[in-house]
C-alpha cells in the first residue's frame, strides 16, 4: 500500500521540479516549490503510518509551518521584484550572468 | 641627585592639548558656521602662556636647589622595553633644558599673540593656531625629553609642523614645493640622527638610554664609536639647524606666514641642533675631532650665508640667511667646546631674530604683502614703533655693544681665539662685519631715504597694538638679554655660563686679558666698518642694482640650489623614471600580472555555467542533489 503513496509523492515532486525548471513566471515557480514541499510531506506521513511512529507527522507539521513562513517572505519578495522591474519573468532577473 | 616633579609633563602637554582642541574646533566648522577669531586666538594663546608660567616655576624650583642637584625628572610611563632598550616617556629639567624652556615658551607666547593681529581675516585662522600650538608642543617635548628617543619624538614633530606651516598658503604650488623641500631635506638629516642614536645605544645604551645614565657611562665609549656617533648626530643637526650642506631648505621656508618664520627661526626648530650638540656635550667633549668638524662647518656656513644675505632683495630672505649665518656662529661655539657660549647665543638670538621677523611682518602687512626691499623706503615716519624696535633688533644682530648679540657673539669669538682656533676667529670677525653691513643695508633701504613706491607708501600704516606690544617686549629683551652673561672684563659674573655648568661638560678657556681685548676690539671694529659702508651706500637714494657678473652669481646664491638639483635631484628623478618605466612594469609587476591573468583564464572556463537564469541554477541543484543522494544511498547499501 505504502508504495502507492510514495509513488504519488515522487510524481508530485517531479512535477514540482519540472515546474521550477521550465516555467518562467515567478508565481508558477513559487507554486511549484510549494508542490515539492507537499510531496515531501506526503512521503513523511506515509512512512510514519508504515512504522506506526509519530516522528513523520511531527516533521510534516514542521514543514507546513516553515512553508507558511516561507510563503510570507517569498510573496513579499515577489512584490518587490514586480515593483523593481514591472514584470515577473524570471529571465529578466539575470544579474548573476557570468 | 634628582628630584621628581609631576608638573613637568604638563609643560608640553598644554600646547598639545590646545592643538587638539583647536584642530577639532576647526574641523567641526570647516563646512558650516565659522567660530570667531577671538575665541581661536584666546584658546591658542592659553596653552603657550600657561606653559611659560610653568617653565618659570621650573626655573625657580631649580634655582632654589644647590647647583649639583639641579635635576628635576618626571617619568610619565614606560614607552617600550625590548631587551636592554628600556625607554620611558620621561622628562628632565636641568639648567640647560630649563633655560631653553624659558625662552622657547616666552618667545613662542609672544609670537602667538602677535599672530592674532597678523593672521586676522585669514580663512584658515583656526588651523593656523592649531599648527602653531602643535609646533610649540613638539619643541617642548624635544627640549624636555629625558633621553635621545623622546627628543627624537619632538625632533620629528617640529619637522612635521614646519612642513605644515611652510606650505600653509597651499593655494600656491610654490609654497607646497617649499614645504616639501623642508620636509625632505630634514628627513636626510633625521636619518643621520637615527643612525647616531643606534650607534650610541650599541656603544653604551645597555645601562639605560637616558641622558643621565649615558652621561655616567660616557667614558666607556670607544673612540671610533664616539666619533661615529658625534658625526652622525651632527648630520641630524645640519638638517634641522640648516648648516652646510643641508641649509637650502631654510630660505625657502619663507613661503610660510611671517609669524611661522619667526617661530622657526627664533624659538623652535633651528635651535634644536645646537641644543642637541650641547645636550651631548658629554660625548662631544671626548671627541675633539668631531668638535673641529662642527666648528669649521659652522663658521663656513656663517660665511656663506652672510655672503648670500648681502645680495638678497627679499626682506624675509635677508633675515633667513642671517639666521643661517648666526646658527653657524652657534655651531662654531659648541664646536670649540664653548657649549655655554653657543647656548647663550641661541638665547639672545631668539629675542632679536623673533623681533626682526615680527618687525618685518609688520612692514610686509603695512605694504600689503610687499616683500621686496627695493619697493620700500622712507617708512621710518609711517611705522615709528616698527622702525625703532627693528633698529634695536638690527643693532643686536649686528653686534653693537652693549646689545644682546654683541655679548653672546663676542663670547663665541673669544672662545675660538682662546682655544687656538685663529682661523675660525678670523672668519668670525669677517662675518661680523658682513652681518653689520647686510643688516643695515636692509634697515637703511626699508626705513630711510625717500619712498620708492609712492602709492604703497601713502597707504602704509602702523600695525595694531596686539602686534606692536610683542615687538616692544622683544626689543626690551634684545636690549637686556645680554646682561645675563656679561663677561668678567666688563665687571660681570657670566651668570648663564655658571647656571649651565651642571648640565655641560666644558672647560672655560683662559686666554688672558690681552686676547679678550683683541677679540672685543676686532668685533667692534668689524661692526663699525660694516655699518659705515652700509651707511655710505644706502642712505643716499639708490635703486635696485642690476644683477650682473659676480653680483648676479651671489644674488642667485652661487647657484647651489641649481647644483643640488642637477647633481642629486635630477639623477634621482631619472632613476625613479627608469624604475617606473622599465623595472616595475617588466620585472616586478609582470609575474604578479601573469598570475592574475592565469586566474582570469581559469575563470573563463567556468564562466559558461553562469547563465544568470534562475531556472538553470535549479537544474544544477537537482542534478547535484541527485548525484549526492545516489552516492549516499550507495554508501548505505540500500
Amino acid at each position: 500500500m505504502v508504495t502507492h503513496y510514495l509513488s504519488l509523492s515522487v510524481i508530485l515532486f517531479c512535477l514540482g521540479i519540472l515546474g521550477v525548471v521550465s516555467r518562467r513566471n515567478v508565481f508558477i515557480v513559487f507554486m511549484s516549490i510549494e508542490l515539492m514541499l507537499n510531496a515531501a510531506n506526503l512521503g513523511f506521513v506515509a512512512l510514519s503510518r508504515l512504522h506506526v511512529n509519530m516522528d513523520g507527522h511531527v516533521l510534516a507539521l514542521m514543514v507546513m509551518a516553515v512553508a507558511a513562513a516561507e510563503a510570507a517572505l517569498a510573496l513579499a519578495v515577489i512584490i518587490l521584484l514586480h515593483k523593481h522591474k514591472g514584470n515577473l519573468d524570471t529571465n529578466i532577473f539575470s544579474l548573476l550572468k557570468g | 641627585m634628582t628630584h621628581t616633579v609631576t608638573y613637568l609633563g604638563f609643560i608640553p602637554l598644554l600646547p598639545l592639548a590646545g592643538a587638539l582642541v583647536l584642530g577639532l574646533m576647526y574641523l567641526s566648522t570647516c563646512q558650516g558656521k565659522q567660530i570667531s577669531e577671538r575665541i581661536y586666538g584666546i584658546l591658542g594663546c592659553v596653552g603657550p602662556v600657561l606653559s611659560f608660567l610653568m617653565a618659570a616655576k621650573v626655573f625657580f624650583a631649580l634655582m632654589s636647589l644647590p647647583a649639583q642637584e639641579r635635576f628635576l625628572t618626571h617619568k610619565a610611563f614606560t614607552w617600550f622595553a625590548v631587551g636592554d632598550l628600556n625607554v620611558s616617556m620621561g622628562f628632565l629639567a636641568d639648567p640647560l633644558s630649563s633655560l631653553m624652556l624659558l625662552f622657547v615658551t616666552f618667545v613662542g607666547s609672544l609670537i602667538h599673540i602677535y599672530s592674532i593681529g597678523y593672521m586676522a581675516g585669514d580663512k584658515n585662522f583656526g588651523k593656523f593656531f592649531a599648527y602653531l600650538n602643535l609646533f610649540l608642543g613638539s619643541m617642548l617635548i624635544l627640549v624636555l625629553g629625558d633621553g635621545p628617543v623622546v627628543m627624537f619624538v619632538g625632533w620629528e614633530g617640529v619637522g612635521l609642523c614646519s612642513y605644515l606651516l611652510i606650505s600653509f598658503y597651499s593655494d600656491d604650488p610654490e609654497n607646497v614645493v617649499a614645504g616639501n623641500k623642508a620636509f625632505i631635506v630634514n628627513r636626510i638629516g633625521d636619518l643621520g640622527f637615527v643612525l647616531g642614536m643606534a650607534f650610541l645605544f650599541w656603544g653604551i645604551g645597555a645601562d639605560g638610554f637616558d641622558y643621565l645614565s649615558l652621561k655616567a657611562n660616557a667614558h666607556h665609549l670607544t673612540a671610533p664609536i664616539g666619533l661615529t656617533v658625534c658625526l652622525l648626530l651632527f648630520v641630524g643637526a645640519t638638517g634641522k639647524s640648516a648648516q652646510i650642506p643641508l641649509y637650502v631648505w631654510l630660505p625657502d621656508a619663507m613661503a610660510g606666514p611671517t609669524p611661522v618664520s619667526a617661530l622657526i627661526h627664533a624659538a623652535t626648530m633651528v635651535t634644536a641642533g645646537v641644543y642637541m650638540v650641547a645636550r651631548f656635550s658629554f660625548i662631544y667633549a671626548h671627541v675633539p675631532v668631531a668638535g673641529e668638524v662642527v666648528a669649521w662647518i659652522g663658521i663656513l656656513t656663517a660665511l656663506l650665508a652672510a655672503i648670500f644675505a648681502m645680495f638678497q632683495s627679499d626682506i624675509k630672505k635677508i633675515l633667513a640667511y642671517s639666521t643661517v649665518s648666526q646658527l653657524g656662529y652657534m655651531f662654531a661655539g659648541v664646536g670649540v667646546a664653548a657649549y655655554s657660549a653657543g647656548i647663550f647665543h641661541v638665547f639672545t638670538h631668539a629675542f632679536f631674530k623673533a623681533l626682526l621677523f615680527l618687525g618685518a611682518g609688520s612692514v610686509i602687512l603695512a605694504l600689503h604683502h610687499q616683500q621686496n626691499i627695493w619697493k620700500m623706503g622712507g617708512l621710518q615716519s609711517k611705522l615709528p614703533i616698527t622702525y625703532w624696535t627693528m633698529l634695536i633688533g638690527g643693532l643686536a644682530l649686528a653686534g653693537c655693544p652693549p646689545f644682546a648679540g654683541f655679548i653672546s657673539k663676542d663670547e663665541i669669538l673669544y672662545s675660538a681665539l682662546a682655544t687656538g682656533h685663529v682661523g675660525i676667529w678670523a672668519i668670525g670677525v669677517l662675518v661680523a662685519g658682513m652681518t653689520a653691513y647686510y643688516t643695515f643695508r636692509m634697515i637703511f633701504v626699508v626705513f630711510h631715504g625717500s619712498p620708492r613706491d609712492q602709492e604703497a607708501y601713502d597707504h602704509a600704516h602702523e600695525s595694531p597694538k596686539v602686534m606692536t606690544i610683542p615687538l616692544l617686549i622683544l626689543a626690551a629683551g634684545s636690549l637686556f638679554a645680554g646682561s645675563a652673561n656679561i663677561p668678567a672684563i666688563f665687571g660681570g659674573h657670566q651668570r648663564v655660563s655658571h647656571w649651565l655648568a651642571p648640565s655641560l661638560v666644558e672647560h672655560h678657556p683662559h686666554g688672558g686679558l690681552g686676547l679678550e681685548i683683541l677679540a672685543i676690539g676686532a668685533s667692534i671694529l668689524a661692526f663699525v666698518i660694516g655699518i659705515s659702508i652700509a651707511y655710505r651706500k644706502f642712505t643716499v637714494k639708490v635703486d635696485e642694482p642690476d644683477y650682473q657678473g659676480l653680483y648676479n652669481f651671489c644674488y642667485h646664491k652661487f647657484y647651489v640650489d641649481e647644483l643640488y638639483h642637477w647633481v642629486i635631484v635630477a639623477p634621482y628623478q631619472f632613476a625613479g623614471k627608469a624604475i617606473s618605466r622599465v623595472l616595475e612594469p617588466y620585472v616586478t609587476d609582470a609575474p604578479v600580472q601573469a598570475s592574475g591573468w592565469l586566474y582570469r583564464m581559469c575563470g573563463l572556463a567556468f564562466k559558461v555555467v553562469q547563465v544568470g537564469y534562475v531556472r538553470i541554477y535549479a537544474v544544477y541543484m537537482v542534478i547535484g542533489l541527485s548525484i549526492l543522494s545516489l552516492l549516499v544511498s550507495r554508501s548505505l547499501n540500500f
